[in-house]
This record gives C-alpha cells, sequence and structure tokens, in this order.
C-alpha cells in the first residue's frame, strides 16, 4: 500500500522523470518531494504549481460541460498538461475522500519523456494513493 | 527605587527576528533532537527525535473531524482506533492496518492537519512556552516533519494570507455577508464557506463544519473578503447578562455571549482549558478571544496539564474590554516590560 514516499518513488521510474511532489494548492505546501525541481527550488515550484492548479480547479470554464452539477465531490479537472521547449509538467489532482485540495506534480524531460504514458500512471497512482 | 546608570544589555527578545526564527526554543529543541510536546499559548506540537510528528491547536479541526466529515472513518471506528491502540501510542498504525485508511490517506490527511494546526501554534504568542520532555501523542509517527519545515511554512502562510487580503480582521471574528448585495458566483470551494457565514460563526467553526483544515478556510475567507463579500461582524456589547440556554450546539455561535452551558465553566475554572483563556494580543486579532473560544472548548486537548501563564500579559478570565494591543506587547510601565523582556529571554535560551 503506498505512502506518499513510495507514490514519488514510483513516479520517478518513469521514463524522462526530473522530479515529483504531492503538492496542496490551497497552501502552495510540498508534502512530499523527489528529485530534482526547476531552478532546483520544490519548494517556490510548489507554490508556483498550487498556483496554477488553483486556477484550473476553480474557474467553471475548465469544468465538464455535462453531467456535472459542479458541486459533488467529484473534481473537476483531472490534470493539467503544460509542455516548454525542454520539459513537460503534468499537474494530476486527487480525488479524496475527505476535504483536500491535493495534487501530484510530475516534471519530465521532453528527451525521453513519454507524455501519453506518464499521464496514465500519473492516474493510477493518484488513485491508489488514497484509495486501497 | 534604585538607579540604574547603564543601560541593560540587549537581551534577545522576541520582535523583529521572529519574521525568522518562529520560535527560538523550538529551534534549540530540534538541535538536541529532543521528544516531547512543545505547549503554547495556541495549542501543541509533539516532537520525536527533533522532528515534529503532531500538532494540535483549538482553533484547527483534528485528525479526527477531517476523516469523518469526508464519511472515511465514522466516531465508532475512531473510537475503536483509540482504545485498541492508543495506550500503545500507535493509533495511526491501527487505522492503516486495519484497512481503515490506506497509507496514503492518513498521511495526506494527517500532514494537512498537521501543518494546519502548526500554522496557528507558531502564531504570535503573547505567553511563554513550555516543552514537556518524554510526552508522545497516542496517533503515534505518521511522517515526521523536520521542525525548519514546520516554522517555514507557518512563516510562508502568514504572508499568503497577507498577500490574498492585508487585512487580518477576519481571521478571529465572526463572519457576516455583505449586505444589499447579489453575490456573484464565487468558486465552489468558496462558495462552501460562504454558505457557512451567518453572522455568527467564525472560521474555525465553519472549518469544523467543513471538516476542513482552518487554513483553507482561511484563504477563502480573505479572498472574500478581498472581493467585499463578507466582513467581521461589529463587535458585540461588551457585557451582556447571561443568556438562558436555548441554542444547544456543537459549535457555540455567539463567542462573546456567555452561554448557560459554557459560561459557568469558564467562570469557575477558568483554566480548565487553557488554550481558550482570554488572552489580550492573541493573535494579533481584537477579537481574538472571542474567536479561539468556541473551538477551544471543543477541542482543547484534556490530558495537557492545564497551567496559567503567570506573567504579566495575561488577563484574568473575564478582562475588561480593552483595545486588544499590538503584538508584541508594548507597554510602557517599566516594571513589565522587564519581565516581559526576562520572559522572551528565558524562553529563547
Amino acid at each position: 500500500m503506498p505512502g506518499i514516499d513510495e507514490c514519488l518513488v514510483e513516479a520517478m521510474r518513469l521514463p524522462g522523470a526530473l522530479g515529483a511532489a504531492v503538492v496542496d494548492w490551497t497552501s502552495g505546501l510540498a508534502l512530499g518531494t523527489v528529485g530534482d525541481a526547476p531552478g532546483g527550488d520544490h519548494e517556490t515550484t510548489a507554490a508556483e504549481a498550487a498556483e496554477l492548479a488553483r486556477l484550473a480547479a476553480e474557474h467553471r470554464a475548465f469544468a465538464p460541460e455535462e453531467g456535472s452539477d459542479w458541486s459533488g465531490a467529484d473534481l473537476p479537472v483531472e490534470d493539467l498538461i503544460v509542455s516548454n521547449r525542454d520539459t513537460y509538467h503534468v499537474l494530476r489532482f486527487v480525488r479524496t475522500t475527505f476535504d483536500s485540495s491535493v495534487f501530484l506534480h510530475l516534471w519530465l524531460a521532453r528527451s525521453d519523456g513519454n507524455l501519453a504514458l506518464a499521464r496514465i500512471r500519473l492516474g493510477e497512482m493518484a488513485g491508489r494513493l488514497v484509495l486501497a | 527605587m534604585s538607579v540604574i546608570t547603564t543601560s541593560a544589555p540587549p537581551l534577545p527578545v522576541r520582535g523583529e527576528h521572529t519574521r525568522h526564527a518562529v520560535s527560538p526554543m523550538l529551534h534549540r529543541l530540534a538541535a538536541e533532537r529532543a521528544t516531547g510536546v512543545l505547549l503554547r499559548e495556541s495549542g501543541s506540537l509533539y516532537l520525536s527525535d527533533g522532528e515534529v510528528v503532531h500538532a494540535e491547536s483549538p482553533r484547527s479541526p483534528g485528525l479526527d473531524v477531517l476523516l469523518s466529515a469526508g464519511g472515511v472513518l465514522d466516531t465508532d471506528g475512531w473510537r475503536e482506533a483509540v482504545d485498541t491502540a492508543g495506550a500503545g501510542l500507535r493509533v495511526g498504525r491501527f487505522l492503516v492496518d486495519s484497512g481503515r485508511v490506506t497509507k496514503g490517506a492518513l498521511e495526506l490527511c494527517h500532514a494537512g492537519a498537521m501543518f494546519d494546526a502548526a500554522y496557528f501554534v507558531l502564531g504570535p504568542s503573547s505567553a511563554p512556552a513550555r516543552f514537556r520532555y518524554g510526552a508522545a501523542h497516542w496517533l503515534g509517527p505518521i511522517r515526521p516533519v523536520p521542525v525548519a519545515t514546520i516554522t517555514r511554512e507557518a512563516l510562508r502562510r502568514r504572508d499568503l494570507l497577507h498577500r490574498i487580503w492585508p487585512d487580518a480582521a477576519a481571521d478571529d471574528a465572526p463572519l457576516m455577508r455583505a449586505v444589499g448585495l447579489s453575490s456573484p458566483p464565487v468558486p465552489i470551494r468558496q462558495g462552501a464557506v460562504l454558505d457557512q457565514i451567518n453572522g455568527f460563526r467564525t472560521a474555525a467553526d465553519i472549518s469544523l463544519t467543513l471538516g476542513r483544515p482552518t487554513f483553507h478556510t482561511l484563504v477563502a475567507v480573505r479572498r472574500l473578503a478581498a472581493a467585499g463579500l463578507i466582513s467581521p461582524a461589529p463587535p458585540h456589547p461588551p457585557r451582556t447578562p447571561p443568556a438562558p440556554d436555548t441554542t444547544p450546539g456543537r459549535t457555540a455561535p455567539a463567542p462573546d455571549t456567555p452561554q448557560g452551558p459554557s459560561a459557568p465553566t469558564r467562570a469557575t475554572v477558568p483554566y480548565a482549558t487553557p488554550y481558550a483563556a482570554p488572552h489580550p494580543g492573541s493573535y494579533g486579532a481584537p477579537d481574538g478571544p472571542a474567536g479561539g473560544s468556541p473551538a477551544g472548548t471543543a477541542t482543547a486537548p484534556g490530558t495537557l496539564p492545564p497551567e496559567p501563564a503567570d506573567v504579566p500579559g495575561s488577563t484574568p478570565p473575564h478582562p475588561v474590554p480593552v483595545p486588544a494591543p499590538p503584538w508584541p506587547l508594548v507597554t510602557a510601565d517599566p516594571d513589565i516590560a522587564l519581565l516581559q523582556r526576562l520572559r522572551d529571554a528565558l524562553e529563547a535560551l
């Protein structure tokens, strides 16, 4: 059964993984980090990624169109992908049964990272982190 | 009256440098890898081998509240876990091993609760801190965090709130909605907070109801205040005669108004709930005592030894309504100033 650290270690096994973190997007706190971070600063990265995640989670424009009353426990957004010239960022929201605002943040090298694979695996990890 | 000709040597005092060191005592305890509990005015912080393993504050919902609000664990399940594993100080492990909560969920929820409580425990305080060596929490270690991380995060959170909306008045006061405004749509997590605001509840009360860390509520409260949608309710008249008990409930709705069941308790046993004792300058908010009381009565750790802070800065249980002094407490009385400096110096040792 994975905890935060096991989940992060697993994320780092993905091809091209440079760093990963579990972040609370309300406070911007990194609850756990592994590997490298842009600029070598996990805390700043967490705070900035949290800001992006918060905007995506709070704005109605990004919520699903159908079948969402936008008020249940369902997350309005599953994940966020940001790409730049040399890296990808994948932010995966974690659905918990208690009130929380947590996401997984994976930083991938573009040269040998596989975005589609990373996105699927990250989704599975987010599920296993909280559910059995 | 003796005459002091040379000025006193500078003593370490809490003041400017607290921007960098939240609690000098805490850093010393971390350095010596201490195990025990740090008792401060607004809660307690448990250390194990110099790392923070747990934090509790009357202002912050505990792990049990967070887990049961989401339906993860009902009261019976929680009680059973505490009964079974509480004596062995390993309730956290028991919850995971017995399959009630997954390890990841427990770690996430506990970290949320711990950083939340630590934010309040490490907030500005005008009473001395104490440390009880050897004390351990019945939850047992879940995911220890270095002291430096906890203190840095407490400061960062203070700055974060300040950047959203610099007025801290709404943090502790009962909150009311702006009148005459049809409220524009707000994000869902802020909306949940907005729906709870009724002119009596404080951010801590709302957090208890929602089963959400209080800092998360404060972020929403500051955003709503910045948007002009809510404001602190105007202070109540200083003293109203005790009202008959008409509103039984889990949380006291009108903190300034003495209630049937709670007022006599506080009057006769003033320090039964140490962190609920009114105190000027607590957390730098004018309604500090009002905000802290209801949650304090609900979740004050009964196992901690209550001890009045025997400092001139503390007040009797029924203070004359005076404007809360700024923090750190500034006084013109030389005797009190000297005592405060001594107290600060002792804590900084």
